[in-house]
């Protein structure tokens, strides 16, 4: 077995539940990681580590907060309070008692992160109404008890102490994020992630033959030149692909393939997408295709760019008819927001479509004013580097394995 | 569901975080309370080589009227807007906004400058903002620059601000007192990213007012005069001018293609109209939600 | 325990706390993520980024050999095969690593291990597949259609199975009424907050390849594991520690299981896999997808006639372990005509193969889907009839006097007052206000809507039942042990799981009721195949029935033991001695269970002669006295209001009269009611799994799938009935689904009340706020509605 080399670690100094601590970490270990892992501290639960369901849901300097969103390293000199921090907590014992006797928990997962919660809402909110209970439990889920036990439990804490006079309880808290310090780095070069260094999978990459995109766009324009010579145009692949933003073509086996890749920004999300596209061309129509399919290792996604030249209004003039379309597969197409890709897809059309114009009208294509983090020398060196994969082979059907879809 | 590698460098000031990234061109990632980046690292949507974390940079922790405005710190929490430990510009303005952003533990780190520099379309402040008229300070190495928020906002998760930029902080306008700001987004459940967004500020005094529609997939759709979703003035009665097919030839001309789409983001926002036009008469607490 | 308490006080039918809550709120419960052995590695899987396409090449760099393992490294490792027995069954073969072909988004094509969750996801993005992407079947009616693509080519179609059953349906076909519709109820995944997980090692001393995993049948996990791996059975133990939440999710042989037994044997450490939310939502188990062209034939005065329906139920990739990819569809056609009396009822169905995660039975597997179907349909009659809802259903829903009553299909209910409950839900729901409301209108602009359901709930069905389906699991007698140890405690073992149900206090309470040991001195035992009976495990509302009735078993016979040990102590003829509240009662005296157990154990010298050698420990089984099933039941009734212009739906009032026989604690049984509406409410509004054309599924992340949270659900008023079940120990009726069942059918039919006098109407779940306004839209004829014209 190759032993595995170990990324490095930093060192984070914490107060957990009163005591300081030194936790080894990697810079990507998220707080509830370091409790649970390297602290013991399983009580801290992790449910969906994007923030919504509150299982890991902490102290941090006293206020909740998620452990699943705060990077330990982040959290540098920071106070926290886990659920087993509270065995002795006053409120929590009366949470505790409340939850048992209105029958607030049923498996008991979400409780930890539903106490540290509901704690937050009794000190804060002593006049807190059923509505109120509610809203400030929405970012609680449980999925056991329909919520009926977790309410009933806190209203009664909340009466009771109402019933006490005893009134919110607000420490000093400056602005900003719970949990943050100031930082010690001064402007030194910072330590890089040391990326392995992958080998870079076979890169024949079929282009699918039948591929339906699942989002198209269409775009129109018309250029001072005559249509053979738009037509000759998009002939030359590679001056194509200059004007597709983030488009870089590694080589040209023959007229019908190229190969290549695409880096695509999606604001923090950015996905490089390697190679290869078949290209096709009706002479007597004026029309062709480009269809190309890549893969990054984890999102793969087809694209085509159709285009057909006519004549244009004006005699010597050509209208250029664009349709281009994509599909996605993967992590990308399943993160739920298929309109965010939509906007992107729609301005890099849009963009393509102007730099084209401009190229054919012989003024310089603009710089990638939408996508200004498409830095080819950097796709350039994802090539190399790896993490690629060919996944998308779509080769013609085979008659007894499958048929078209619907 | 853990993050790719990334280095974390904690800065000390606002001067080592642009060094930071000066010296890391296009590799690193500026992080405030990371409520909105940490999903995208833990999906491993995002894989920054490089995270400079400037949530405990004290001088972009704070709060402060400048002139005809209030400064918020890019590191002002959602929290802190909620319960007034920063300033307000208006009545429960701002408050209520960041009161209906996500949830109570999300917006103790979660912060203003974070929102923005995301530029997620469903988000509140994006929204809000732009109908208060707010802009954004950007610092980088060859200084400072203001953009108002259509200028910044360049597309759905996407900023003009540059790799080796941080937005710094949030300035936003100091209302009118004559004026009124309405607010309501159209969600499935409490918490949820919103599915569409209203926002007006209207001041029946001057006659002035700006609508936006949010949470539509891409930079808000701002209406900057709104005389003309309100049949071409605004009276002291606006909300019953509130004109629904002007609304709608607004959106479709903005690109929006579907009908429904278009139908519950022109319903959302007559309902802003609507309760900016009823705080007029009280400064009561409306529920942000649209079903109350 | 609170001393100075009658002993009864705690038996069956006490609203007594929980006595598992208590490490659970301090966070020191101890789930399959919390377990630490020393050199334990962690497990990612890399998982199929395609829902159909043939694997050509898995490449995995040279320098990660040995920690990341393919299909062609799992030597001897069968595939899971969850078969069948109703005629015309296509079987399915799923390997745990995909091997030829992968058959939906999230198949498992490599195993990676590292000593971190993080590292070993690092090294799954090393590996480089290279994929041959076929045509996806994401549309469960196209993918029945001849020529259609094929999930598993050599079956020729993708049915896994049909049915079709006809009582006399011709004889309907000349009423007055008859009302078409179709509905469907979108996919779903069941969302337990703590995911799937398995920690597996081998125990070198017993050679046990010991898994522990979060399991709702650990003992049917160590069949199924045992055959994939080809290991003696003795060879494997399976241990369910504490499982954050079920709800059928984990009633499962997993590919993963067998992926970690093979590792954990091959690799010599510890390992784990921890399931996170995405392969929740995007790779794993859904459920609920359910089509339904339904028509019910009825007269004038809202008597039925006959149902008709044909139902397809899409059931994924794969037949799932053990209960397989037919139970649910083959399970629509008995169960859809539910409490209704009615003559003729013809039912096709088809369990359909998809691109797509298999389903498993969730909370009121297809009872969920036929409610909704035939309380929408029953709705439409009313309608149609110009009738209230509630008359069609009270003319139709079987009489009390005719209990035990077998329906058309068949199914024998065993007790019951089902036109008493509906019309206890509708007084308290104030029908009548309801429809003066809405005569009113609302100033807001938002129409109110009043809607109802009813249903039944077969639990705890045994042997009779299960025998006919011929899947790899048929329970027969349920086993309990009972044990005293020598300080007077009692100790219980059963083979089911108890993972929020209460058990560890319930069972309690049942042992408490025969024995009289407290509650505090009684300790449950499950979850272990090492240390507990076999059982077939928690599903189909069993437990309390099942288990609960083998406690009582073999606590009687303890008791007994008991009572002649206690006899001899007393010196007391056996026939005058009795054994009641935990003593031996004598003539002259009485003697307790912890003073008998002390002798029992630590002076035999003072037992009886002939004592039994049995001692304080039994083993007894049980099965009630008629297997075909408890019926329990429910009338749902909700007024909401629903905003046209948005369709935004707010629930006002939610009334539940429920009837789950004799009740061991109330407290729990309303927690399991309150907990199946929330999750009802995620079916009728909120949760859907959406998948694109190419058999995407496009909800990766909880803000996406979007799950009922406090806001979203009303605190409902519950009334109960308590009808006992003439078969099971004490008349306890099975109820943990029951609560899931009827709240989509109730909701919906209430928007549609809401929105008729607007021609407008919803006939699939969710019924979600875009649903709502385009039916509105719609019924209002505005433009062409063109969706993703950009």
């Amino acid at each position: 077995m190759n032993a595995p080399v170990r990324p490095p670690r930093v060192n984070v100094a914490l107060a957990v539940n009163g005591r300081a601590v030194a936790v080894e970490v990697e810079p990507r270990t998220h707080l509830a990681d370091a409790l649970r892992e390297e602290l013991n501290l399983a009580g801290t639960h992790l449910g969906c580590e994007h923030g919504v369901c509150g299982a890991c849901t902490v102290l941090l300097d006293g206020e909740p907060a998620r452990a699943c969103l705060s990077f330990a390293a982040a959290c540098e000199g920071a106070d926290v309070t886990t659920i087993e921090g509270l065995d002795d907590d006053a409120i929590a014992t009366e949470l505790r008692a409340a939850f048992n006797r209105e029958h607030a928990l049923q498996c008991g997962f979400c409780t930890p992160g539903m106490i540290v919660a509901a704690r937050d809402l009794v000190l804060r909110l002593p006049e807190a109404d059923e509505r109120r209970i509610r809203l400030g439990l929405a970012g609680n889920l449980c999925r056991c008890t329909g919520y009926v036990g977790i309410v009933r439990a806190i209203q009664s804490v909340i009466s009771d102490r109402r019933a006490k006079g005893l009134g919110p309880t607000t420490g000093e808290r400056g602005l900003g994020p719970v949990g943050a310090r100031t930082g010690s780095s001064s402007a030194r070069a910072p330590v890089a992630a040391t990326q392995t260094t992958g080998v870079a999978a076979s890169t024949a990459v079929a282009v699918p033959a039948d591929f339906r995109p699942a989002h198209s766009f269409d775009q129109s324009f018309e250029v001072g030149f005559p249509p053979e010579q738009v037509f000759a145009f998009f002939g030359r692949v590679e001056e194509v692909a200059a004007c597709l933003p983030g488009a870089v073509v590694t080589s040209v086996p023959s007229p019908e393939r190229v190969e290549g890749g695409m880096r695509v920004k999606l604001g923090p999300i950015s996905a490089t997408f390697r190679g290869a596209a078949d290209v096709a061309r009706d002479e007597a129509a004026r029309e062709g295709r480009i269809r190309g399919a890549g893969a990054d290792g984890r999102s793969g996604a087809q694209g085509e760019v159709r285009y057909r030249v006519n004549a244009g209004s004006t005699p010597g003039s050509s209208q250029v008819n664009l349709t281009v379309g994509y599909a996605l597969k993967g992590p990308l197409a399943q993160f739920g927001r298929p309109g965010l890709v939509r906007d992107v897809a729609a301005r890099l059309v849009a963009e393509f479509a102007a730099n084209l114009e401009a190229r054919l009208a012989g003024r310089p294509a603009a710089v990638d004013a939408a996508a200004p983090a498409l830095n080819p020398l950097r796709l350039a060196f994802d090539l190399v580097r790896g993490r690629i994969a060919a996944w998308f082979r779509r080769v013609a059907r085979r008659g007894d394995a499958s048929t078209p879809r619907s | 569901m853990k993050p790719a590698r990334f280095a974390l460098e904690r800065p000390r000031d606002l001067a080592a975080a642009l060094a930071l990234l000066a010296q890391t061109p296009g590799a690193a990632k500026v992080m405030a309370g990371g409520q909105s980046l940490g999903p995208m690292l833990n999906l491993r949507l995002a894989e920054p080589e490089l995270i400079v974390d400037v949530s405990g940079v004290a001088e972009l922790r704070h709060a402060g009227r400048d002139g005809d405005a209030i400064v918020y710190g890019c590191c002002v929490t959602h929290a802190d807007i909620e319960d007034g430990r920063a300033p307000d510009v208006g009545p429960n303005v701002m408050a209520r906004v960041a009161s209906g952003i996500a949830y109570r533990a999300v917006r103790n780190r979660g912060t203003i400058g974070g929102s923005l520099a995301h530029a997620d379309p469903a988000a509140d402040w994006l929204s809000s903002l732009s109908a208060l008229g707010a802009e954004v300070e950007i610092a980088g190495p060859s200084g400072r620059r203001r953009l108002t928020l259509p200028a910044f906002v360049t597309g759905a998760l996407s900023t003009a601000l540059a790799a080796d930029e941080i937005l710094v902080g949030v300035r936003v306008p100091v209302m009118n007192p004559s004026s009124r700001f309405g607010y309501v987004k159209h969600c499935r459940k409490v918490g949820e990213f919103a599915h569409a967004i209203g926002a007006v500020l209207i001041d029946p005094e001057t006659a002035t007012g700006r609508a936006v529609f949010g949470a539509v997939e891409a930079p808000p759709v701002v209406v900057d005069d709104a005389r003309v979703l309100f049949g071409g003035r605004i009276r002291p009665a606006f909300a019953a001018d509130f004109d629904a097919p002007a609304a709608d030839g607004a959106l479709a001309r903005a690109g929006m293609a579907d009908a429904v789409d278009r139908h519950i983001h022109v319903e959302v926002l007559r309902r802003a109209a609507a309760q900016a036009y009823a705080l007029l008469g009280s400064p009561s607490r409306p529920d942000v939600r649209s079903a109350a | 325990m609170s001393g100075g308490r009658a002993p009864l006080s705690e038996g069956v039918g006490a609203r007594l706390p929980r006595k598992e809550d208590d490490r659970l709120m301090r966070g020191r419960g101890e789930y399959v993520g919390d377990i630490r052995m020393a050199g334990m590695q962690d497990v990612a899987f890399v998982r199929s980024p395609l829902a159909h396409a043939r694997i050509r090449a898995i490449h995995v760099p040279e320098d990660c050999r040995g920690r990341v393992f393919t299909a062609a490294d799992l030597d001897g490792v069968k595939p899971i095969r969850a078969v069948s027995g109703l005629p015309g069954f296509k079987v399915s073969e799923q390997p745990p690593l995909a091997v030829d072909k992968v058959r939906q988004v999230g198949e498992l094509l490599a195993i990676c291990v590292a000593p971190t969750r993080a590292e070993a996801e690092d090294l799954a993005t090393r590996v480089t597949l290279d994929l041959e992407e076929l045509p996806a079947l994401h549309d469960m009616l196209a993918a029945r259609e001849p020529g259609a693509a094929l999930v598993h080519e050599h079956w020729g179609d993708n049915v896994y199975l049909e049915t079709n059953v006809n009582i006399g349906i011709e004889a309907a076909f000349d009423a007055p009424i008859k009302v078409s519709r179709t509905i469907s109820t979108g996919r779903q995944c069941m969302a337990p907050i703590e995911g799937r997980g398995a920690v597996v090692h081998l125990d070198r001393r017993l050679d046990q390849l010991v898994v522990h995993t979060a399991s709702q049948m650990p003992h049917i996990v160590r069949t199924g594991l045992s055959e994939c791996l080809g290991l003696e059975q003795g060879r494997v133990r399976i241990v369910s520690p504490d499982v954050g939440g079920g709800f059928g999710y984990k009633a499962i042989l997993l590919a993963e299981e067998v992926c970690l037994g093979w590792l954990a044997l091959r690799c010599g450490h510890p390992v784990r896999w921890l399931e996170d939310r995405r392969e929740h939502l995007t790779a794993n188990a859904n459920c609920r997808e359910h089509h339904y062209e339904i028509t019910v034939y009825a007269e004038r005065d809202g008597t039925i006639r006959g149902v008709d329906c044909e139902a397809t139920v899409d059931s994924g990739a794969y037949s799932a372990y053990p209960f397989s990819a037919c139970l649910e569809a083959a399970q629509v056609a008995s169960i859809l005509p539910g409490p209704y009396d009615f003559p003729a009822y013809r039912c096709r169905t088809w369990s359909v193969a998809t691109n797509k995660c298999p389903i498993l039975p969730y909370r009121g597997v297809a009872r969920t889907g036929v409610c909704f179907a035939l309380e929408l349909a029953l709705d439409a009659v009313a309608a149609e009839a110009g009738l209230a809802p509630e008359v069609v259903r009270l003319k139709n829903l079987v009489r009390p006097e005719k209990m035990p009553f077998d329906n058309i299909t068949k199914k024998h209910f065993d007790s019951g007052d089902y036109p008493e409950a509906l019309t206890r839900a509708v007084a308290a729901i104030d029908a009548a206000g309801v429809r003066a409301r809405q005569a009113a209108g609302e100033a807001d602009g938002r129409r109110i809507g009043l809607g109802l359901s009813i249903y039944c709930e077969q639990a705890a069905h045994g042997t009779s039942v299960y025998s006919g389906w011929g899947i790899p699991m048929v329970p027969g007698h349920e086993q309990a042990g009972a044990r005293l140890t020598p300080d007077g405690g009692l100790e219980l073992r059963i083979g089911a799981h108890s993972h929020g149900q209460g058990l560890e206090t319930t069972l309690a309470q049942v042992a408490h009721e025969v024995l009289g040991v407290p509650v505090a001195r009684t300790r449950l035992v499950h979850g272990d195949t090492a240390m507990t009976p076999y059982s077939t495990g928690s599903w189909g509302s069993r437990v309390m029935v099942m288990a609960g009735g083998a406690v009582a078993t073999a606590c009687a016979e303890l008791a007994e033991r008991a009572r002649l040990i206690g006899a001899h102590l007393l010196q007391a003829d056996p026939a005058d001695v009795r054994f009641e509240a935990g003593r031996v009662v004598g003539p002259a005296g009485d003697v307790g269970l912890p003073e008998i157990a002390r002798i029992w154990y630590l002076r035999p010298q003072d037992l009886p002669a002939d004592v039994n050698p049995g001692g304080l420990e039994v083993t007894a089984g049980y099965k009630p006295q008629r297997d075909s099933g408890t019926f329990s039941y429910a009338a749902h009734a909700v007024v909401l209001a629903v905003d046209p212009m948005l369709g935004e739906v707010e629930i006002l009032d939610y009334v539940i009269v429920e009837d789950g026989g004799v009740l061991v604690n109330p407290m729990v049984v309303d927690g399991q009611i309150f907990g199946g509406l929330a999750q009802g409410i995620g079916t009728a509004l909120l949760e859907e799994m959406p998948f694109d054309e190419a058999g995407q599924p496009l909800a990766s992340t909880l803000a996406d799938y979007l799950l009922p949270g406090a806001c979203e659900v009303p605190a409902p008023r519950v009334d109960h009935m308590e009808t006992p079940s003439p078969y099971t120990r004490f008349g306890v009726k099975g109820i943990g689904e029951g609560g899931a069942i009827a709240p989509p059918a109730a909701i919906v039919n209430a928007i549609n009340d809401a929105l008729r006098p607007l021609g407008a109407q919803v006939l699939r779940s969710p019924a979600t706020p875009r649903r709502i306004v385009e039916a509105v839209l719609a019924a209002r004829g505005a433009p062409e509605m063109t969706r993703d014209a950009a």
